[in-house]
């Protein structure tokens, strides 16, 4: 089995963020792999582990991606390829799609594993919109992953009102849910293999593709601006006796708040 | 006059309060409104459906219909979309709309965006506004396509009182079922207790609420109020709630009236999952939990003291 993993390297959301003038100030960021990607690399090593399946991860644009495509190499993936030539910031998952679309097709694929979504965007479309384009099934929020045999998978869905099982036809697309493992941390001999390991850094046109074609001219939705939230405001806080206080609060919410 | 066309959100055959804010919304935006119902056995629904506030009713009845299946949903709305002729496309926040959403909008080519909180339309130009980068920042998204596809937010539109609808029913044809990716069963998370997303009144549990006993505690006072039990990743982790309890940025989104968080910190992650709560009450011991940072109300001590004086004090408040 031929595995695909998409990682997206975005900002760490732990840290604080800030707008000037309609933009992220960039002083000060820093950048992880998406956390969901993080979950679709632990997914295809433990296939790897013990389906004997070949893992390659792709990951387009956010500059210099060594540091996080070495982490995935050191988590156990064989084969890194990583697209970036252009400017990404006007992408939308539509774009992301298209592109993912030439690299499954320069592969022979079976399977997809996305992220179910970026912490950046919390968009959460673009494996679904990947599979629109390739014509193959796919199940999102994806909790759970069983082989059946060389052209099946069972996978198990966090859905709308309950766990939904799902037999799945390969080739196919499923993007997971973080709760589907707990990735590992890289060992040292990982770290250490990984450093002496490469990966195929291409462009557009490497990739057999173009700006014009995956639609990086013209989005079909772009942000024009970034705000930072009306935080909410801290209110009353109460210190002291429970057997006081507890009242008065109580009261405020019947009275005040009127949510009692 | 734009046609905006309302995904029905069904759960164990009632119409969700979800469908009616979003009509609501289309019909202050000017905009033509249609419903589209997926289920079976759902003829029963029509009513509400045209209560809820649309001009014309899509039913998509057929036993095929009863579990999800991403594909032949997905089928459901395309029919619906071009026989209605709708500009947008809406669908309340739930796991089968991020599925679907997608697919159909990569199917029409139109735009797509998820977790919406705003739409504005003027002189065609459709924005949306919308959280992002775990809801510390806000993004405002032009569309440059004719169509939009949409989930929106959970608690982002409120119901117009009193609105109303005409009764327009067109019955579609039942989608051929999905043989790829095949549904085969669901394991329902139904517990008896109210579901989050639904529940007018959270009450989460953190690390605060140590054990099983804590958490027993803090369910008896859920129960008094009718009200659902969230919980922080950390109660997860530890394995004494489900994962399908856990609100936060990789769990679940809440915006009831009032949230009230036991013993839990306030870590980004789970504040991106509550800051929408009309009003929230923090009790926590920890004068500096930045749970109190966005809470309305907090009570900063131990909360097995303050747990049982909270239950007596609001029986009798709603006595």
């Amino acid at each position: 089995m031929k595995i695909l993993t998409t990682i997206k390297k975005v900002i760490d959301v732990e840290l604080n963020l800030h707008v000037q003038d309609g933009s992220i100030v960039e002083q000060g960021l820093q950048y992880v792999i998406n956390a969901w990607d993080e979950s679709a690399v632990e997914t295809s090593v433990q296939l790897k582990e013990n389906n004997s399946a070949e893992t390659t991860l792709v990951s387009i644009g956010g500059g210099d991606n060594t540091d996080i495509i070495r982490r995935c190499y050191a988590m156990g993936i064989e084969n890194g390829i990583h697209i970036d030539d252009q400017s990404w910031d006007k992408a939308d998952s539509f774009i992301f799609a298209k592109t993912l679309q030439k690299v499954y097709e320069n592969g022979n694929y079976d399977l997809v594993i996305t992220g179910k979504q970026a912490q950046d965007t919390d968009n959460g479309q673009t494996g679904i919109i990947l599979a629109e384009y390739l014509g193959l099934p796919c199940v999102s929020n994806v909790i759970g992953i069983e082989v059946v045999d060389d052209q099946h998978i069972k996978v198990s869905r966090a859905g709308d009102g309950g766990t939904e099982i799902i037999d799945l036809e390969l080739p196919a697309v499923v993007t997971v849910d973080v709760s589907i493992n707990e990735p590992r941390l890289p060992s040292m001999r990982g770290i250490m293999m990984a450093k002496k390991k490469s990966f195929d850094q291409m462009d557009l046109s490497a990739l057999g593709t173009s700006v014009d074609e995956i639609g990086l001219s013209s989005p079909k939705s772009e942000v024009v601006e970034f705000k930072e939230p009306k935080m909410r405001q801290a209110g009353q806080k109460f210190e002291g006796d429970p057997a006081e206080i507890t009242p008065q609060v109580v009261n405020l919410l019947a009275n005040e708040a009127k949510v009692l | 006059m734009a046609k905006i066309l309302v995904i029905a959100d069904i759960k164990q055959g009632v119409l969700k309060g979800s469908t009616s804010e979003l009509l609501s919304k289309a019909k202050d935006l000017g905009a033509e409104t249609a419903v589209l119902a997926i289920g079976s056995n759902i003829e029963s629904l029509t009513n509400d459906l045209v209560n809820a506030g649309s001009d014309t009713q899509y039913i998509a009845d057929d036993s095929s219909l009863e579990l999800f299946s991403a594909t032949p949903y997905a089928f459901c709305v395309l029919d619906a979309a071009k026989q209605f002729g709708a500009d947008q496309i809406w669908f309340g926040f739930s796991e089968s709309g991020k599925a679907v959403a997608p697919k159909v909008a990569a199917q029409l080519d139109a735009a797509c965006a998820t977790d919406i909180v705003d739409v504005t339309l003027q002189d065609d130009q459709v924005e949306i506004t919308r959280p992002a980068y775990a809801n510390k920042l806000i993004q405002r998204v032009k569309v440059n396509t004719e169509k939009l596809v949409a989930v929106v937010r959970a608690g982002a539109f409120e119901a117009t009182e009193g609105i109303s609808g005409t009764e327009n029913v067109v019955k579609l044809s039942p989608p051929e079922k999905d043989v790829k990716a095949a549904i085969k069963d669901i394991i329902s998370d139904a517990t008896g207790e109210i579901e989050l997303t639904d529940a007018d009144i959270v009450i989460s549990v953190g690390r605060g609420v140590r054990d099983q006993a804590g958490v027993d505690q803090v369910k008896e006072l859920a129960n008094d109020l009718n009200a659902g039990v969230g919980s922080s990743r950390a109660m997860v982790d530890g394995g004494f709630m489900p994962h399908n309890t856990q609100v936060g940025q990789t769990g679940k989104i809440v915006a009831p009236s009032l949230y009230m968080a036991f013993g839990i910190s306030g870590a980004i992650q789970h504040l991106a999952g509550m800051t929408g709560s009309k009003v929230i009450l923090a009790v926590n011991k920890d004068p500096e939990a930045p749970i109190f940072n966005v809470a309305d109300y907090g009570i900063v001590g131990d909360l097995f003291e303050v747990l049982p004086i909270l239950k007596e004090e609001i029986k009798k408040v709603r006595s």
